[in-house]
């Protein structure tokens, strides 16, 4: 095989690679700041003792986690201004629906943090006269979110690899930057090697703090990621 | 003499489990009350109703002489609001301690005074220090729970149950989990506490510990109050075939020599 690598050429638009790399960020960033709280109102209302508030919360959250990301981006993206009237463009399709739609995995993973403390938890607060809005905050979120955190940065790797998916809708991610200078420069080998060296860059330490985490976890008991 | 509890025709069912069936009991000030009776007999339902972690399904409770809850065409309801000041003024001490693992000693111990007390910084670093100086963890301020012995939690738990300065003192067989050469110190603490004055109502095993310390026990069995009466009454001249029996049960309590 006598492919000849060149990266000089590739190089050379290397800036605007890096404006995509912002971009991507940009919306991952985004989607966290709207999907995490979200995510905890999402879990907190699911954990309702009023089933009139749980179950379509519930079904809510079912329906994000178990249709295709691409389908809610076009869905956002084409069929909210038909039924609003509302252009809207690109990048705001794109940080709605992420937000959206990482939330209800956050959701998940707050829940799950959330029922992993022991009753004896709440009942202590409880039983001082602490309310359950106190209990929740002082006491019971404290420890789930030590809890979660391999499961959420597991969650915020899966979110920046799914953004990819802006690139559809023609917005100015890394991998639309990389796209296009692939076609411009006919060396999608060097193009799309680099743009893949600048997400693992990016998720690779955040991959290494989950499996350290992990294992500082797992010897104290505390985790609750699978 | 007044009344702290005062409990009237109190019934629990968990879906068709009637757990509780008519329990009436009165706690005066300064009273030890024990509850004995078999595993599964209610004592902790019991329990759990007066500081309403469980809600009755009928009856009764006064607490300083205030009926708790609002009547509503006979029955009670009984709303949250209600219940938070309630609760605030009745500590509990459970088998499991149930410490925060997050907080030192001092913060457990500080949270009750802090977050529904509202106290000032300076007075609940105070309360912190001087209740877990009482229950002779001065040396432990500053260690997290992990760090503590079993019967060193459970006495930061007594600690923080009582940094709200409670009416009433709930304790819910607060050695059973303990390593027996941890339960003699915690029994110690709430000995120290009866012998100061405290109100309690405690359901324990440890028939010797009852003994010494109550000035009421009562034997519950099947739902409702079967006996009750002095330590010497229930331990020592238990009337009722069934107390005998249970006491029979508890081959570590040797009842002093009696005439049945
Ligand atoms: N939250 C609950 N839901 C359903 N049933 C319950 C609940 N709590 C207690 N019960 C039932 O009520 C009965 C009495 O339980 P309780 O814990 O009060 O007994 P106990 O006298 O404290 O027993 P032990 O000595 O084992 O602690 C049991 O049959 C138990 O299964
Ligand atoms: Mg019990």
């Amino acid at each position: 095989m006598g492919y000849e690598w060149d990266f000089g050429i590739v190089l050379r638009d290397f800036d605007v690679l890096l404006l995509g790399l912002v971009n991507t960020l940009k919306i991952t960033i985004l989607a966290l700041l709207f999907g995490v709280p979200l995510g905890l109102g999402a879990a907190l209302l699911r954990l309702s003792s009023n089933p009139a508030v749980r179950i379509p919360v519930g079904i809510l959250i079912e329906f994000f986690r178990s249709t295709p990301p691409i389908v809610q981006l076009f869905w956002f993206f084409f069929a909210l201004p038909l039924l609003t009237g509302i252009e809207i463009d690109p990048f705001r399709a794109s940080v709605l629906t992420f937000s959206i739609q990482s939330s209800a995995f956050f959701a998940e993973v707050f829940r799950g943090g959330i029922v992993s403390i022991e009753r004896g938890q709440w009942e202590a607060a409880k039983a001082i006269g602490m309310a359950r809005n106190q209990t929740l905050r002082r006491i019971i979120l404290p420890q789930a979110v030590k809890r979660m955190i391999p499961a959420f940065l597991e969650r915020v790797i899966e979110l920046m690899k799914t953004t990819t998916l802006v690139a559809t809708v023609s917005y100015a991610d890394l991998l639309y930057q990389a796209n296009n200078i692939a076609q411009s420069t006919y060396r999608p080998l060097e193009v799309f090697t680099i743009a893949a060296l600048m997400y693992f860059a990016i998720l690779f330490p955040i991959s290494m703090t989950v499996r350290r985490l992990e294992r500082h976890l797992a010897r104290t008991g505390e985790t609750t990621a699978h | 003499m007044t009344e702290v509890l005062r409990i009237e025709n109190l019934h629990k069912s968990f879906g068709a489990n009637h757990v509780l069936k008519g329990i009436d009991l009165v706690v005066e000030k300064g009273q030890a009350v024990v509850l004995i009776g078999a595993s599964g007999s209610g004592k902790s339902t019991l329990l759990r109703c007066v500081n309403f972690l469980e809600t009755p399904s009928d009856g009764r409770v006064w607490l300083d002489g205030t009926l708790v809850g609002h009547q509503s065409n006979g029955a009670m309801d009984y709303r949250e609001s209600d219940l938070i000041p309630i609760r605030s003024h009745v500590g509990m001490v459970f088998q499991h301690f149930n410490l925060f693992p997050h907080m030192t000693a001092r913060q457990n111990v500080m949270e009750g005074p802090r977050t529904v007390l509202r106290l000032s910084k300076a007075e609940c670093i105070e309360r912190g220090e001087k209740y877990l100086r009482k229950v002779g963890l001065a040396e432990k301020m500053d260690a997290y729970p992990s760090h503590l012995s079993g019967g060193q939690q459970q006495r930061v738990a007594i600690a923080r149950a009582l940094a709200m300065e409670p009416r009433l003192m709930l304790f819910d067989e607060a050695t059973s989990a303990l390593d027996p050469e941890l339960v003699g110190e915690v029994l110690q603490t709430m000995k120290d506490l009866a012998d100061e004055g405290m109100t309690m109502l405690i359901v324990t095993h440890e028939l010797g510990f009852a003994y010494s310390v109550s000035d009421k026990i009562l034997f519950l069995h099947q739902g409702l109050i079967h006996e009750q009466g002095t330590p010497d009454e229930i331990l020592v001249r238990p009337s009722q075939t069934r107390t005998r029996e249970f006491l029979r049960g508890h081959a570590t309590f040797r009842l002093p020599d009696a005439e049945f």
